[in-house]
């Protein structure tokens, strides 16, 4: 993967106005997170407010929002490519269509991890203003920020191939639409049922949320979300790898 | 050409447009959600027919169902943005009016089958999943029926929104962001929303009759009225000023 390559798929995002999604999924997530612990009754006493609630409102909010932008993002970065001929004049420019979707994921995959970053980071501001007593949970935050960017890294990978395998953006959007159904239900279900799916894996690093009608914390399930990663990264290389022997065309 | 030839030939194209696996698959993916949540969860519908609505329909407005008409117009105008269609388009000697409308109406029409299939789903969970008594009482028929007619003004602006916009993703994001922001409006109880944007409006029939939201749990005339006089007032606006930006579109090279 050149530096050229890279610097090319940076060029593209200008006009693909990638800012504004990425700008959409941050807002989205801090305002919906911010707004759901404000609206949970806990947080009506300053006495009684914790951080707790904010995770378990971010961990609403994330498996709600990123599914289908991270679809968006992939789409808009890969269909410009089937619109503009772009597979062949990389293709004869020395750079295969794997090699492509592999930038692709590079630089998008930059993106996605700046705004995990940037969400967790703006709710954990938001506590302190809403003066939330007691030390933030710190390493529990940026463990919970982490397996959300790892989950999210996987998505947009499987997202960049199904744009580039099919021509109809309708089968990514749609696999988002469905994804984000999944996202949203695998929370009730069972955490076998939720390793199904890479959805799923929203749900299983969840890091707050109610249990018995309390509010408690979660250990976010760091093995499966690494086991996820290492198979989420295998399958990218392999189907890239593919992509590499496929005629132009 | 008249109205009626255009819509013909709109319909001719999304025969292999594949518009049907959302029309499908989007209601029933809603339907079969819901009833697993609740099965996994190991209870009954504890309000009957009403919690299945709940479950399926309500969410399905919040946001579910922007997106699905999002793509259909994508669909529907992702012929038009490619090879030489869009030069085809522009010299055919239609009027923007008629052109925008066609479009429209077979979104729309695409939109309400998405409610029967909904409707079709609801029954099929409500009877085979959980076995509940009787059959889905008639006032859902009714609602159904105003949800059809609200998504019309929906099935024009993100007509329009593809029309404009040559990516098929973008205006399902901008339909994404529409109707969450939509659905935090009424959640704060701004009911006149409905008169300003065509997600909240979609969004409110959704909730009518249910008590969710900033309904009084009654079908009350006055907000079937309402809904019925925004939904009347956002088509024609929207409508017309799709075809007016169209009037200023030309051919592209």
């Amino acid at each position: 993967m050149s530096v050229a390559l890279i610097r090319a798929e940076i060029a593209k995002m200008r006009r693909l106005r990638t800012g504004i999604i990425v700008l959409v999924m941050v807002v989205g997530v801090t305002a919906l997170a911010v707004l759901s612990a404000l609206s949970s009754p806990d947080f009506s006493d300053p006495g009684t407010r914790s951080w707790a609630a904010l995770l378990a409102g971010m961990s609403l909010a994330v498996p709600l929002t990123s599914p289908l932008l991270l679809a968006v993002l992939a789409s808009r970065q890969v269909d410009i490519e089937h619109h503009g001929n772009g597979w062949l004049l990389f293709q004869t420019s020395g750079a295969t269509r794997g090699g492509l979707c592999r930038a692709k994921l590079a630089v998008l995959g930059a993106v996605v991890c700046a705004v995990t970053a940037a969400e967790a980071g703006l709710v954990l501001l938001a506590g302190i203003a809403l003066a939330v007593p007691g030390p933030p949970p710190l390493a529990l935050w940026w463990g919970y920020a982490g397996a959300v960017a790892v989950v999210n890294l996987v998505l947009l990978g499987l997202h960049i191939l199904i744009s580039a395998r099919v021509e109809n953006q309708l089968a990514g959007l749609g696999i988002g639409v469905l994804g984000t159904l999944l996202a949203v239900f695998a929370t009730g279900l069972p955490p076998l049922l939720a390793h199904l799916t890479p959805w799923g894996y929203y749900a299983l690093a969840t890091a707050a949320g109610y249990r018995d009608g309390e509010l408690v914390t979660f250990v976010p399930g760091y093995a499966s979300i690494a086991a996820l990663a290492v198979l989420g990264g295998v399958l990218f290389a392999v189907f890239t790898t593919r992509f590499d022997r496929r005629e132009a065309s | 050409m008249t109205l009626m030839s255009m819509i013909a030939a709109e319909f001719a194209k999304l025969a292999r447009s594949l518009s049907w696996t959302v029309v499908v698959l989007l209601p029933a993916a809603m339907v079969l959600a819901g009833a697993l949540s609740s099965l996994v969860a190991g209870q009954q519908p504890a309000d009957g027919w009403h919690t299945v609505w709940l479950r399926s329909v309500v969410f399905y407005g919040l946001f579910p169902l922007a997106i699905g008409v999002a793509v259909l117009g994508s669909l529907v105008w992702r012929a038009e943005h490619r090879g030489g269609n869009w030069n085809a388009l522009m010299s055919t000697p239609v009027s923007s009016l008629r052109l925008v409308a066609a479009k429209t109406a077979v979104i729309a029409a695409l939109a309400m089958a998405m409610q029967l299939v909904m409707l079709l789903c609801v029954t099929v969970a409500g009877k085979a999943v959980f076995a509940l008594p009787g059959m889905l009482p008639a006032r859902y028929l009714l609602i159904s029926g105003v949800i059809m007619l609200a998504t019309v003004p929906l099935a024009a602006l993100q007509s329009g929104l593809s029309m404009l916009l040559r990516s098929f993703a973008a205006p399902v994001a901008v339909a994404f962001l529409g109707a969450g922001a939509s659905t935090v409006l009424l959640l704060a109880e701004i009911g006149p929303i409905v008169f300003l944007s065509p997600y909240a409006l979609a969004t409110r029939a959704t909730q009518l009759g249910t008590g969710t939201f900033a309904d009084g749990g009654e079908i009350a005339g006055a907000t079937v009225g309402s809904l019925l006089a925004a939904t009347a007032l956002l088509s024609l606006v929207t409508i017309a000023g799709a075809a007016a930006i169209l009037d200023r579109r030309d051919t592209r090279t």
